[in-house]
């Protein structure tokens, strides 16, 4: 009776009413934001008075938030394929390994994911400080390769552990090199885990913040480390279409992604 | 041609695997082991040696910690709206994680796409939306002063009802999908015989959907309580300098302040804490329901 949403009576309406208003809740705030990145009013009065592009004309004239857009978008990558390779040759290694304790040590691939983000951020301070290469694109790929690479191990075990390795050894039977098997039979077959691997892992160092704010010197700030000190000072609405920018770069790859799936399924 | 023979063949062109050793395939394995010894494991590690051996070796910064008011306000304030955090996320999200397994399926994945949508908004872009919303002359308190239910604006942020309205918002998808795949399993039938003995819709939630859900409300609950033991950000910008909790006061007695030893110690409070938490949840749940951010 509960779990069937005909028989519920009165009651769907009022399950209806709460997803509904819980999806707006969720909705709202981003809705809020790239309305408010339009809007004419310097106080982001809502609904604004009237329309504008002038908060995205000062962004995009400004060089600082420029550079740490750029920023982003080059430790993004980097990041990114680091991170897919590490993780492709781990995942490798925890799906076909034979040796003991793969299950403990994919655990501790995962950790810096669970933890709270401010204690590796110390840490990695810390240690950089020792190293010099705090404040350095260096620094930045480290502190983001940490957390992306769990993402990128989730995916690709995951879509190893989802294909028939025998497939592979029929390559190698039919005369092609191990290597080569490896790179045209499995790596085509796992390609939407590869795809996510690196979705997930731009998108992390993309969207990153606490270990950034740690890891960035004056100098070197990536978007959302720009946006976090001008958010300190004051509300402006150019931090509403700096976000705009941010949000709709992880909206297109998300569906991206989406896409992506829905493509391999049918 | 025999099967002996194709065995042989298998065997010639096969990848060689040898017999023995422990550490068979671990190869591909080097660069990210590598990779988080070096740069997660042992700055963690040096991180605790500095809470005992900073300023001078000892626990004095343990006692700091735990012997002075301040601090005790700052354990206090996280212990509190990572409590009050828990419990909202609970209550919204059982009812919407229950609709998502009975609704029709278009609803459903209506309701997926804003719950990922939502996780995968940056932080900052949902914290400085709030930061607005909440405002003294935010859209909340002028819609609730034209309403007439209240004359003065509501003091909604830089306070820790302010932190407590984003970080339910944060985590709220955290609840929702374990839940969702609890629920999920349970057998319909279970409800059907409730239903059948005479069981009221009220008494069929609370003995037999509500139990049943218990272990995926602990499950999600204890996730984000853990998760906002430790968070910075929403806190940071949300609580104003006065309320502070326990990761603002990391960052600020390591950034600011240089107190290294007294950081260090605090991070390391964190840190037990939290795996604490999650051994309990590995215990009791296994390591089916982590996951997350």
């Amino acid at each position: 009776m509960l779990l069937d949403f005909h028989r519920l009576g009165w009651w769907r309406w009022v399950l209806l009413a709460i997803v509904i208003a819980v999806s707006a809740f969720l909705l709202l705030p981003i809705i809020f934001i790239a309305t408010l990145s339009f809007g004419s009013s310097q106080w982001l009065i809502f609904p604004p008075p009237s329309w504008t592009t002038r908060w995205y004309g000062e962004l995009f004239a400004d060089p600082r938030w420029l550079a740490a857009a750029f920023n982003s978008l080059k430790i993004g990558l980097i990041v990114t394929v680091l991170s897919v390779l590490i993780g492709l040759a781990a995942s490798f290694s925890l799906v076909r390994g034979k040796f003991r304790g793969r299950e403990t040590l994919k655990a501790l691939f995962l950790t810096p994911m669970i933890l709270p983000v401010v204690v590796l951020a110390v840490a990695l301070y810390a240690f950089f400080l020792r190293l010099g290469i705090n404040g350095t694109v260096t620094g930045f790929v480290i502190a983001h390769l940490l957390v992306a690479l769990p993402f990128s191990i989730l995916a690709l075990t995951n879509a190893l552990e989802g294909f028939d390795k025998s497939v592979e050894d029929a390559a190698v039977l039919c005369g092609a090199h191990p290597l080569e098997a490896k790179l045209r039979v499995t790596l085509p077959a796992i390609a939407p885990g590869l795809f996510s691997a690196a979705i997930f892992s731009f998108l992390t160092s993309w969207d990153e913040v606490v270990l950034a704010i740690f890891m960035a010197s004056p100098t070197l700030q990536t978007l959302p480390v720009r946006i976090w000190s001008t958010l300190r000072q004051d509300l402006t609405p150019v931090i509403a279409s700096a976000s705009t920018v941010l949000v709709a770069v992880t909206i297109i790859l998300m569906l991206l992604v989406a896409l992506v799936r829905k493509g391999m399924k049918s | 041609m025999s099967s002996h023979a194709v065995h042989s063949i298998t065997a010639a062109k096969l990848p060689r695997r040898r017999k023995a050793g422990g550490l068979r395939g671990f190869g591909g394995a080097m660069p990210a082991t590598f990779l988080v010894i070096l740069f997660f494991v042992v700055p963690v590690l040096a991180l605790l040696l500095r809470s005992v051996l900073e300023p001078a070796p000892g626990l004095q910064n343990y006692e700091t910690l735990l012997g002075s008011t301040t601090y005790l306000k700052v354990f206090a304030n996280t212990f509190i709206v990572s409590t009050l955090v828990t419990i909202c996320a609970l209550v919204i999200g059982f009812p919407v994680a229950w609709a998502l397994v009975i609704m029709p399926s278009t609803l459903t994945r209506i309701v997926f796409a804003i719950l990922l949508l939502s996780m995968w908004t940056n932080l900052l872009a949902r914290t400085y939306a709030w930061m607005v919303l909440l405002q003294r002359t935010g859209i909340i308190n002028k819609t609730l002063m034209q309403l007439g239910v209240i004359d003065q604006p509501l003091a909604l942020v830089n306070n820790l009802t302010g932190v407590t309205i984003g970080m339910t918002y944060i985590m709220l998808p955290f609840v929702i999908l374990p839940l969702y795949g609890v629920i999920r399993t349970i057998d319909r039938a279970v409800l059907r015989a409730a239903a059948l003995c005479g069981a009221t819709r009220w008494q069929a939630l609370t003995r037999v959907l509500l139990p049943l859900a218990a272990p995926g409300m602990a499950a999600g609950g204890l996730m984000v309580f853990v998760m906002s033991l430790g968070y910075f950000v929403t806190p940071a910008l949300l609580g104003g300098t006065s309320n502070m909790m326990l990761a603002e006061l990391i960052a600020q007695l390591v950034q600011s302040l240089v107190d290294w030893g007294l950081g260090s110690a605090a991070a390391f409070l964190l840190l037990v804490v939290t795996l604490a938490l999650y051994a309990v949840q590995l215990k009791i749940f296994g390591t089916r329901q982590m996951g997350g951010r």
